[in-house]
């Protein structure tokens, strides 16, 4: 599973429609660009607690956690590792 | 970088491989942010940014940047926070800050205590009730009262935040950083401080290349320092009374400035944030163009950006995640609204920790409530829309930026007016000052007129917006952006700066035309504005509780005032009366205040004892007057009348009389209108002059006094008065807003009639009537309208004397009772009596006349 380009494709399609998805980097800051604000988190949340089948916590919406697409791939990643 | 800052930067969450990079130095680009700095700190000077504290704070924050420059990264958290140490006790002496450190070591420590998470919030509670309980009694302890406010803003917010953190394990890992977090420079000069996240303060320090974090820093303070300047101008000369509003263009004029106040926030917390990046803090930016809002939400999203991250973090999404299995929608209304009501009631708690009590106001209840409400429908409605969002340019004339910006003026217009409810005292003046919409005449020039600025608004919004936007987007996607060295972005910030401090200083503005060279001397300092002027006074008078809370610069005045500052009302050293004079000074009474005794005599007047009629050969005056005549702020020997009554009877022989005797009949509260009957009780003592002392707006007051007595329904024995109501329509149901706009067309005949009143019944008992102007200490508008009253009272028939100059070249400190009160101090009034004595000597002939 490349949770990374799953959760490209996500932003993309309900964040970002008709954008360039070049312009949507690995390391773009979600948070301080305005693509997610609190609503848009709750609904990445949502997503990824679905996609993925692992919980987040409320302290998890953090910048630190979900503030670009590799922190978001990083947060999945250890979820499901510590999951196995 | 040595390995033991690699493994400090690793432990820190710096990558190793880009650590050396960040921390390498370059002389060329550290002489830069520091040749901008010292520029900073001419502006901070010339300007009179913030207190004289803040000035001293900024320069040992230029001489530590000097030194933390050049350190090993390992020591540079144990530098800032040496100094933050060092600024409280640079601010509050030894005792003070020792005090303040201890309690907050004391509170950093609770949390810390090894026992389980939920024993330690109990403890840390039971500490802050012992606090607040400290706060608002009147248990005499080691330290200054103005410890609390300070104290409170660096543990109020921070440690739940921090407490938070710790519980998932976020908090800042060295002793130092944690200890930094709290006494965090620059917050001992600042009240009113952002939330910092203990979270960013950890993972955001060193997080960037250290010249791009220093000259973000350099670029927010210039910005916070630009935004403190429009302010001040805003401040002194758009802000408007609720009263002042009569037609369409003020009403505008009213709600935007009101709002554009806000300004002074964003200008601090642009300030405090920039200096924090001086010691490589890189945290994000506590303010986002939120003028420039296009929802609800996004106002919510852009202003203090802090506070919403904090409420976010600490209760939007605990809440949230536990009611989302009820359903994302009610989840996300729920919480909102929780979210709001604990944004009422924290900025109570705030207020709490600041000023010592804890009031509910029904205008933060309405004005968040309303936020909530229209934030809700509009989370909802961009749930079910799909708020659209860019990481490319947009183009101005796009029909997406169009509407975004007819968005931005609906969503101003309308924050403008709710943010117009804490302004207004009661929510009828606010309905008032609605209502001279419905009174105004719709032309169809007036439409045209509207149409076209709407139409220019429109586009001159979409052209700022998206080039904003454009080049934010720039920024956080690298693309085309070099960081604030480039050179287009370098160029503009070292020209801002120079720009503003060249303006500051004297031989730059004095060169320009005496107008303009009068506006930048008006910026300058930090004042009252008129309008705050009168509320302070109108606060005084009346003793409104809710006077220290309309704005921040009124607030912080109030906020060094003593709850138990000498009062008028309540001490006992007046006494009501059921008639127009509604009260007066209670006769033979003493009153011990800490600037001295207040003693009246027998009949009443805060005086020596008299006979009621004259010795032969004696020459009486009779002072008229408010508070500064009674002598409000000082001792009985000490009041302008007591000191000028001593030296005109060292000179009485040479005056041609026994002896002087001035009787003075000032009583503090006094409006311009009670002092015909004041003047009737004078007469009975037989003066053969009488000094009517005018200290500035009297058209207002005795205009405001008029509607107070018809709102009382006072009997007013003058039937002239009782016409003018009349004829403005006022009558007890009158709101103060609608009697105060109504009587404005009248107020200077008013004054007019009370001077000719006055001066007729001189006259009739053959007395020298006298006027004279005796200016508050203020460095604000106070003595407006002094020219034309002057007039007045010439043409009344007045001798005038003119004392706007009697302070001389004293700075306003010295003669000034204090910051809240500007009223003289003995210095002061002894300047007024040498004055006035030199006044009454030359020109004998007419004060002294047989």
């Amino acid at each position: 599973m490349d949770i990374r380009e799953s959760i490209r494709s996500y932003i993309l399609a309900e964040f970002l429609p008709g954008e360039d998805p070049a312009n949507l980097e690995d390391t773009t800051p979600l948070i301080a660009s305005g693509i997610l604000d609190s609503l848009a988190t709750m609904r990445l949340v949502g997503f990824i607690e679905e996609e993925f089948s692992v919980e987040i916590g409320p302290h998890e919406t953090d910048p630190e956690y979900i503030g670009t697409i590799d922190s978001i791939e990083r947060l999945v990643r250890s979820k499901l590792d510590g999951a196995r | 970088m040595g390995s033991g800052s690699i493994a400090v930067a690793r432990r820190a969450g710096i990558a190793d491989n880009s650590a050396a990079e960040k921390h390498a130095i370059s002389l060329p680009k550290f002489f830069m942010v520091l040749g901008q700095l010292i520029l900073l700190l001419l502006c901070v000077r010339q300007f009179q940014i913030e207190s004289d504290a803040f000035l001293q704070v900024f320069v040992l924050v230029i001489a530590g940047f000097c030194v933390h420059y050049f350190l090993p990264f390992a020591w540079r958290i144990h530098w800032f926070l040496a100094l933050s140490i060092a600024s409280i006790f640079l601010v509050f002496g030894w005792t003070n800050a020792l005090w303040m450190i201890l309690i907050g070591c004391g509170l950093i420590f609770l949390c810390h205590v090894p026992i389980a998470y939920r024993y330690r919030i109990a403890l840390i509670a039971a500490a802050a009730v012992v606090l607040g309980t400290l706060r608002t009694s009147s248990i005499a302890l080691p330290f200054s009262a103005a410890v609390w406010p300070i104290l409170g803003s660096m543990f109020m917010y921070r440690m739940i935040v921090y407490l938070y953190d710790l519980k998932h394990d976020r908090v800042p890992l060295g002793l130092s950083h944690r200890l930094a977090y709290f006494f965090m420079l620059p917050n001992v000069c600042f009240p009113l401080f952002p939330v910092v996240d203990s979270n960013n303060f950890r993972r955001l320090y060193y997080s960037e290349e250290r010249h791009a974090t220093y000259q973000t820093g350099v670029v927010w303070i210039t910005r916070g320092i630009i935004h403190l300047l429009l302010y001040r101008y805003v401040y002194y000369y758009l802000t408007v009374a609720p009263a002042d509003v009569v037609n369409a263009g003020s009403l505008i004029q009213f709600l935007v400035a009101n709002f554009l106040l806000y300004l002074r926030v964003s200008g601090l917390f642009h300030l405090v944030i920039g200096l924090l990046h001086l010691f490589g803090f890189a945290l994000p930016e506590t303010h986002k163009l939120y003028y420039l809002s296009s929802s609800f939400t996004d106002f919510w999203r852009r202003i203090n950006i802090y506070w919403k991250d904090f409420m976010m973090k600490v209760f939007y999404y605990p809440v949230y995640f536990r009611l989302k299995r009820f359903g994302s929608t009610s989840a996300l209304v729920w919480s909102t609204l929780l979210v709001f009501l604990l944004t009422w009631m924290l900025h109570s708690y705030q207020w709490f920790w600041l000023r010592g009590s804890f009031p509910i106001e029904w205008q933060d209840g309405v004005f968040w409530g309303l936020l909530a409400v229209v934030v809700v429908i509009n989370s909802v409605w961009e749930i079910n829309t799909r708020r659209s969002r860019a990481l490319g340019a947009v183009r101005w004339y796009s029909k997406r930026s169009l509407g975004k910006s007819v968005r931005i003026i609906l969503v101003f217009a309308s924050i403008c007016s709710m943010w117009s409810l804490w302004t207004c005292e009661s929510m009828e003046e606010w309905l008032d000052m609605w209502s001279v919409l419905a009174r105004s005449q719709v032309t169809l020039a007036g439409l045209l007129l509207g149409a076209i600025g709407f139409v220019v608004a429109v586009l001159t919004i979409s052209v700022i917006d998206s080039s904003m936007s454009n080049a934010r987007q720039q920024q956080i996607t690298n693309k085309g952006d070099r960081g604030p060295f480039s050179s287009r972005r370098m160029t503009a910030t070292v020209l801002q700066v120079i720009l503003l401090a060249a303006i500051g200083l004297p031989q730059v503005y004095t060169m320009l035309n005496a107008d303009a060279a009068n506006f930048i001397l008006s910026l300058r300092s930090e004042k009252l504005s008129r309008t705050d002027t009168q509320k302070l006074e109108k606060g005084y008078y009346e003793d409104l509780i809710r006077v220290d809370r309309f704005n921040s610069q009124l607030w912080e005045v109030y906020s060094k005032k003593p709850v138990d500052w000498l009062a008028v009302t309540g001490s006992g050293l007046k006494q009501f009366r059921d008639d127009f004079l509604q009260e007066e000074l209670r006769p033979s009474s003493r009153s011990l205040t800490e600037h001295g005794d207040i003693t009246t005599n027998e009949w009443g007047m805060r005086d020596q004892s008299y006979s009621k009629a004259p010795d032969a050969g004696s020459f009486r005056m009779a002072l008229l007057g408010a508070s500064s005549v009674m002598g409000w702020g000082v001792a009985d020997s000490e009041t302008f009348d007591a000191v000028l009554e001593k030296k005109l009877n060292s000179s009485a022989v040479e005056l041609g009389y026994d002896k002087v005797e001035i009787l003075n009949f000032g009583v503090a509260g006094y409006y311009p209108l009670q002092q015909i009957m004041a003047l009737d009780y004078a007469l009975e003592f037989q003066p053969q002059a009488v000094f009517y002392i005018a200290t500035g707006r009297e058209y207002r007051r005795a205009a405001y006094y008029l509607y107070d007595v018809i709102a009382k329904q006072i009997a007013i024995p003058y039937p002239y008065l009782r016409d003018l109501a009349a004829r403005a329509g006022i009558d007890s149901s009158t709101t103060e807003t609608e009697a105060l706009r109504r009587l404005r067309p009248y107020d200077k005949e008013l004054l007019q009639w009370l001077y000719r009143e006055i001066v007729a019944r001189c006259r009739a008992h053959a007395i020298t009537p006298v006027w004279v102007f005796l200016p508050q200490v203020n460095r604000g508008r106070w003595e407006e309208n002094v020219a034309e009253t002057v007039q007045d009272a010439k043409d009344a028939g007045f001798a005038t004397i003119n004392l706007l100059d009697v302070y001389g070249s004293h700075p306003i400190e010295q003669v000034q009772l204090t910051e809240w009160d500007f009223h003289p101090n003995a210095l002061g009034h002894n300047l007024v009596a040498q004055r006035l004595y030199r006044e009454l000597l030359d020109h004998r002939d007419v004060y002294f006349a047989r």
